[in-house]
């Protein structure tokens, strides 16, 4: 279990830091727009459309890391309360659902990418195939499942305790 | 089942997974989800689900987010909350309760280049407090004020929930930006009123600071100068249309990188821990964004909330009794929910009542921001009280609240004041060309 949730950690922090390299990129490519387009009246083809698949990344690759630091934003009021037996079960039925969710998304993703892939589908100015980063949605959630099943078991060891 | 019936059991179901703890985002799309499968075919839901989170994720407008973000983050990281404080306290800090109404004057300072209240008390948190411990204040006084004045990082732009509602209800984001301006300050002022009021009554509550010198004043003044600056090319390049809201935050941001390296403030640490800070911040907004976009598909083919418009627009009731009843309903919901969500998932609703009884929506926009902030501090689900709490960690939960109370009241005369005077936020909006 532990080698599992470390490998999972360093698995989300590794995409992490490629989300962090995107958000970096967007900047960049801003500040490079805003001074060609202010300046020497040239602002750089494609910037939106750009920046747009630059924001995917950053995204979704950060899902899974904002996970282990327990960054996406829960009511926890009412079931800090509870017994912890009643915790883990609670923790663990809501686990398992987000994991459903993100598995679907996956699958989901993963779909629509191959539509986008088959029909050829690509951005209007720069022409840059959409397919790629619908997979890298669906590859991302590969590691928040890992997390969730994380945060799973740890509820249902926290459930059956004695 | 009628599509209301089931519409109305799509939102219990809702709400009793929020208080299960599971994440706001999550829920909103899973509910969303299996709503949407039910009411038209799971095929067509199934691919909703795909379909919105690339939409979200894609979209351009929505890189204002990170943007801004981001020129918080940096500036955080760079030592800006330091030297709005040096220069709060030149002016303020003889006075009694001077200390605290630093606070405030910096912490509005800093919500002119940071858009969200947590960073702005977290920032302010560990600046200010450990000074009023120094001058012996009053606890609840000295973090209620912390908690309170970061409050005001979302009121005065540039502010996430102003662009998370300039995007939901489609209005300009430069426009709300620049809304927000007149109500920040007179905010800003009832505070210090707030803290001028309680140390009449409570000498030893803030006792008042030592001297500074003219020099000192020059100083610390010159310190921000840089930060009045940012704010008005940013906010001001927005104003008049230079930039979209996307490239007004990048611009905000790179201004606020060289800043930080030109002053040697900003190291390869601090850029890196901005970098972190602004992804998971960018990624839990996002994620509830796109959750929001998936329930409101479901909410929408309900058609809840044009049946709910409908019905508040033939009250026999005044408007202002709509309003009040909608701010009831932010107050009692703040308590419990966290902010941004509680936007994302009643603005939706509430919207298209506030235009159907005739509402400015720019207007409507600086008075959910205010209400918001109410839930920051409110009890038991009080962000920056937590947040406080953290850097103040042997002040009791309960003093912190206590203390946040009277400023409270203070953004409630605030909400009263714009609904009398509407003008006040829809002034400066009436004059932008963007």
């Amino acid at each position: 279990m532990e080698r599992f949730e470390k490998f999972t950690t360093r698995f989300s922090n590794w995409l992490n830091w490629i989300a962090g390299i995107a958000l970096v990129g967007m900047l960049g490519l801003t500040v490079v727009d805003i001074v060609g387009a202010k300046f020497f009246t040239w602002p750089v083809p494609g910037a939106v459309e750009v920046t747009g698949f630059l924001s995917v990344v950053a995204i979704a690759f950060a899902i899974a890391y904002t996970q282990v630091l327990h960054g996406h934003v829960r009511v926890e009021f009412f079931t800090m309360r509870a017994s912890p037996r009643v915790q883990g079960i609670i923790g663990a039925i809501i686990w398992l659902l987000s994991f459903a969710l993100f598995a679907v998304l996956a699958w989901q993703s993963y779909k629509f990418g191959r539509v986008l892939q088959i029909s050829g589908e690509v951005s209007p100015t720069e022409e840059i195939p959409f397919y790629p980063f619908v997979y890298g949605i669906a590859f991302a959630c590969i590691p928040v499942c890992l997390v969730l099943v994380v945060e799973f078991l740890k509820s249902v060891a926290m459930a059956v305790k004695r | 089942m009628s599509a209301t019936v089931i519409g109305i059991i799509g939102i219990v179901v809702l709400l009793v997974v929020f208080f299960l703890g599971m994440p706001v985002g999550f829920t909103m799309a899973l509910v969303g989800l299996v709503g949407f499968c039910y009411m038209v075919t799971p095929q067509a839901g199934l691919a909703l689900l795909a379909r919105d989170v690339w939409a979200q994720f894609s979209s351009y407008s929505l890189t204002v987010i990170p943007m801004f973000v981001f020129m918080g983050s940096i500036a955080f990281n760079s030592g800006m909350s330091q030297r709005l404080y040096d220069a709060g306290y030149s002016l303020f800090g003889r006075l009694r309760g001077g200390l605290a109404m630093t606070t405030v004057a910096a912490c509005a300072g800093f919500a002119a280049i940071c858009g969200s209240t947590n960073a702005s008390a977290a920032a302010m948190g560990r600046i200010a407090l450990p000074e009023m411990r120094r001058y012996h204040y009053d606890n609840a006084l000295a973090t209620g004020c912390v908690a309170a004045s970061g409050s005001l990082g979302i009121l005065i732009p540039p502010s996430v929930i102003f662009i998370v509602y300039g995007l939901l209800t489609e209005q300009s984001i430069g426009r709300l930006f620049i809304a927000g301006v007149f109500p920040g300050i007179i905010l800003a002022a009832l505070f210090m009123g707030v803290i001028y009021l309680i140390c009449r009554r409570h000498p030893d509550f803030g006792p008042a600071g030592g001297p500074t010198t003219w020099k000192q004043k020059l100083t610390g003044i010159s310190g921000v100068i840089e930060v009045l600056v940012l704010f008005c090319f940013v906010i001001g390049g927005l104003f008049l249309g230079w930039f979209s809201p996307t490239q007004a935050g990048g611009a905000g941001a790179a201004g606020t990188l060289i800043i930080g390296l030109a002053r040697r403030h900003l190291s390869w640490k601090g850029f890196l821990s901005a970098v972190k800070d602004t992804l998971q911040i960018t990624c839990m907004v996002l994620v509830i964004v796109a959750g929001a976009l998936i329930f409101g598909h479901f909410i929408a083919i309900t058609k809840i909330p044009m049946a709910l418009a409908a019905w508040a627009g033939g009250l026999p009731i005044p408007a202002a009794a709509v309003m009040g009843l909608i701010v009831f309903i932010y107050l009692v919901g703040g308590c419990f929910i966290d902010a941004l969500a509680l936007i994302m998932l009643t603005i939706p609703i509430f919207f298209p009542v506030a235009m159907a009884v005739g509402f400015d929506p720019i207007w409507f926009g600086v008075i959910i921001v205010l209400v918001t902030q109410m839930g920051v501090i409110t009890p038991p689900v009080g962000v920056n009280v937590y947040v406080v709490s953290g850097v103040a960690k042997d002040v009791p939960l309960e003093t912190i609240f206590r203390g946040a109370m009277p400023f409270l009241v203070a953004i409630i005369i605030a909400v009263a004041i714009l609904i009398a005077f509407p003008q006040i936020a829809t002034f400066l909006p009436s004059l932008t060309m963007y």
